[in-house]
């Protein structure tokens, strides 16, 4: 194990400027690649998440690569940590693969992926010490009636957004997050989506965190085999 | 290359758990790609990235989290019983230093 093919994205064959990784093309299709030492690969480990571990330092370039594709291109993004056999194999592939791959290319193309994050709003919290039983229970109320409008407020905004949308993507939730969902946008449509997403925000009074733009990651989940 | 790139946890989220994986003999396993990914799963479910943003609120909030009465409680408690530790031990020392003081006249 020393040196190897490590890949990016896949993309159309077209001439990019990339300041290192480079395209191994074949009847239209590109994939980007470049050699790499093996052993930046072999045995990272995620811990604390600071932009100077091995592990950010990787996937931040990553993300860079495919970002310089995508401004020129539509793009495929590959999972990190892709390393072929070969410039043969990466051949092997897009032959194998042409039409599906073309078919998801044309499926991502002219189009961007946002993120929308709506977290719940932030309560002082309750001193219960001078608050008697019927209070309690009062307050209890009023915070589960808040809870609940936050959250249909939060599917009102997901569906709006579906709808300017050529898909999208929602994630499983954690405690505080009322939604988050990626967004695969035309650029016909961007303006349509912001607007929409900026007056709905103020409508229903959301704190609301928008990413963005991505390459389509949310929306390249495949698997290619070569074979 | 690129500047405008999300935070480094939407970033990881993406790069290391979404996008096309390529399957078969072409390609060659070198970095345990579903044990990072979980990792960072774990890192982004876990209430974590909210805590660094100073958005704990709820683990002291009774409402929330009942125990976090009892965890003031319990610190309220330690405190009285170190204060009462401490006296003692001021007390043990006194009698030992005397008991010194005697012996040697």
């Amino acid at each position: 194990m020393s040196r190897g093919l490590y890949a990016y994205a896949i993309t159309r064959d077209q001439p990019v400027d990339l300041a290192g990784p480079w395209l191994i093309g074949h009847r239209g299709l590109a994939l980007v690649v470049a050699e790499v030492e093996l052993a930046r690969f072999a045995g990272l480990e995620f811990e604390e998440p600071s932009e100077d571990s091995p592990l950010a330092v990787l996937a931040r370039y990553h993300d860079a690569v495919v970002r310089s594709v995508f401004r020129h291109a539509p793009v495929l993004p590959l999972r990190f940590g892709t390393v072929l056999d070969s410039v043969d194999a990466a051949v092997r592939l897009l032959s194998a693969r042409h039409e599906e791959v073309s078919a998801w290319l044309s499926r991502v193309e002219g189009r961007q992926e946002w993120g929308v994050k709506v977290r719940a709003a932030q309560r002082e919290p309750a001193h219960l010490d001078d608050v008697s039983g019927t209070a309690y229970l009062t307050l209890r109320r009023q915070r589960l009636v808040d809870a609940d409008l936050a959250r249909r407020a939060a599917a009102t905004l997901h569906q709006a957004l579906r709808d300017r949308a050529d898909e999208s993507v929602c994630r499983d939730l954690t405690r505080d997050l009322l939604l988050e969902g990626a967004y695969l946008v035309d650029a016909g449509h961007e303006e349509e989506f912001h607007a929409e997403l900026g007056r709905l925000t103020a409508e229903l009074g959301l704190s609301v965190e928008i990413t963005g733009p991505w390459p389509p990651y949310s929306f390249t989940k495949v698997e290619f085999a070569d074979a | 290359m690129d500047n405008r790139s999300g935070s480094l946890a939407d970033t990881l989220e993406r790069v290391l758990d979404k996008g096309v994986v390529i399957v078969g003999d072409i390609a060659v396993c070198v970095v345990d790609i579903e044990l990072l990914t979980l990792r960072v799963r774990l890192f982004i479910a876990s209430a974590q990235t909210a805590r660094e943003m100073g958005m704990d609120w709820w683990t002291n909030d009774p409402f929330f989290t009942p125990k976090a009465v009892e965890r003031a409680d319990e610190t309220n408690e330690l405190a009285r019983q170190n204060a009462a530790l401490r006296d003692r031990v001021a007390e043990l020392e006194r009698t030992v230093r005397r008991t010194a003081e005697e012996e040697r006249r």
